[in-house]
């Protein structure tokens, strides 16, 4: 068998550019996600019960989804529905965040009940408002106890964006293959691509975990 | 009445509980409990685990709905609006039996914390504040510690500065010894005692008989969601009326 490793190195700018395209479609959908599951997760846990529901629905029907349909969704029918054109790295977004917004409103969820109602309780008697105790006690500690998890969402959707390749978006995944597509190089291009993804997925991996280490708090 | 002028007498009560009526299910926890609790007095509710003492005292500062009867704080009828009850919980401090202090926070923060949040002050004047009430409590020393690193005593001390920092004009203790390793016991009555020498108005559910005799007023005995009876320490604990009472005590081992 006759491998030409050079080709990546040829292509190391169009790589290059995927990868970026990769970190920013991450950093931007964890951005979104990250509020976006706490305001659906006080959806769920409000007292107002058309507002609970409208969350459950939220979580239920995003989180049982394949996330490439959604992306393939937000692509051909979003645009008839509302009336604006996205461009394909803004589609893409849309699709993560729809998505990952449901997976961490459930991991925020778990993260508050897990606090006991003395916690809340010691809030209140101090004359805290619901929504002091929820910002100033009850969240900071919940989300500390879910770093881990938020930790692997987090690498889970690194990898997942590779999802939106589907719809020429241009990322790591996408722009691994157009290189392949034109070259011929299946077996170079493939692990090259294996090999970039894995390269920047574990410290990522490593580092969310010296976060918990770092601002895990024991009682 | 007895001779025993009661503190406060004669003058406006500070929580006067009327026909206090509070259930779970089918249990009925509080049932048409009414008293009061004058300005300046140290009352201390007694009695066998679940005769209701902890959900009256919850009660007092609306934690606990109730479904029947009227707790009147300064006059004026607890709100049954949750966005309404924080303006008078705010004037109440509570002291948990499981300290429930914030782990995230540092000692100083959280004594801190109610200033700055509820009271909207500036942190450096709450911090400042928050220094000389855990120097009160002597912790001048664990200002910077978390409370994981604190002993229990240690923790229930910074839990009582805590409720101070929000200068209440009552404290509300719900047995705040109950959970402590006994060595450290000691420590957090004689802050509770100085603080009822400075003339702060409590209520303290207790199993601290030697506290409660030696610092209370006002006993009150409960039973099965009632008070059996009430009055000054000495006619409760020399001279119980009530056989329920002489139970309890005996229950306790307390010669009565």
């Amino acid at each position: 068998m006759n491998l030409d490793w050079t080709v990546a190195w040829q292509y190391r700018f169009m790589l290059a550019e995927g990868v970026l395209v990769t970190v920013l479609l991450t950093v931007f959908t964890m951005a979104i996600a990250v509020p976006g599951g706490i305001v659906v997760m006080l959806a769920r846990q409000s007292r107002f019960a058309p507002l609970r529901m409208a969350g459950t629905a939220y979580v239920e029907f995003f989180r049982n989804l394949p996330l490439i349909l959604l992306v393939y969704w937000a692509f051909y029918v979003l645009p008839m529905i509302v009336d604006i054109q996205l461009s394909p790295f803004a589609t893409g977004l849309v699709a993560l965040c729809l998505n990952v917004s449901a997976y961490n409103a459930e991991t925020f969820r778990a993260g508050v009940n897990s606090i006991r109602r003395g916690q809340h309780n010691a809030g209140l008697a101090l004359g805290m408002s619901q929504w002091q105790v929820m910002g100033r006690i009850v969240l900071p500690q919940a989300v500390r106890r879910i770093l881990p998890v938020l930790a692997s969402t987090w690498v889970s959707l690194f990898k997942d964006t590779s999802l939106v390749s589907v719809i020429a978006v241009g990322d790591l995944a996408h722009n691994a293959l157009q290189i392949r597509s034109q070259t011929f190089r299946v077996l170079e291009m493939l692990t090259v691509m294996a090999a970039i993804y894995w390269c920047l997925g574990y410290p990522q991996a490593k580092l969310v975990d010296w976060m918990h280490r770092r601002f895990g708090v024991s009682e | 009445m007895t001779a025993y002028a009661r503190i406060g007498a004669g003058t406006q009560p500070v929580i006067v509980y009327h026909e206090v009526v509070k259930r779970y299910g089918s249990f009925t926890a509080l049932d048409r409990v009414s008293g009061q609790v004058n300005r300046g007095e140290v009352v201390c509710l007694i009695g066998p685990s679940g005769s209701g003492k902890s959900t009256l005292l919850r009660c007092t500062n609306a934690l606990e709905p109730f479904d029947g009867g009227r707790v009147l704080f300064d006059g004026v009828e607890l709100p049954r609006a949750e966005s309404e009850a924080r303006h008078v919980r705010r004037r109440m401090g509570m002291v948990f039996q499981n300290f429930e202090l914030f782990p995230h926070m540092t000692a100083l923060d959280n004594v801190a914390v109610g200033r700055v949040t509820v009271l909207g002050e500036a942190k450096a004047a709450a911090r400042k504040r928050a220094r000389s009430l855990l120097a009160k409590v002597g912790l001048s020393d664990k200002e910077a510690s978390y409370p994981a690193t604190l002993s229990g005593g240690q923790q229930q001390r910074v839990a009582i500065a805590r409720a101070l920092a929000m200068d209440p004009e009552v404290m509300l203790f719900d047995e705040p010894t109950s959970a402590l390793d006994p060595e450290t016991i000691g420590e957090v009555l004689n802050v509770m005692k100085q603080l009822a020498d400075e003339g702060m108005t409590m209520v303290v559910v207790t199993h601290e008989m030697t506290f409660a005799r030696r610092v209370g007023n006002w006993i009150i005995v409960f039973d099965h969601g009632r008070i059996v009876e009430e009055g000054p320490p000495a006619q409760i604990f020399d001279r119980p009326r009530e056989q329920r009472t002489k139970d309890f005590f005996s229950h306790l081992g307390w010669g009565g």
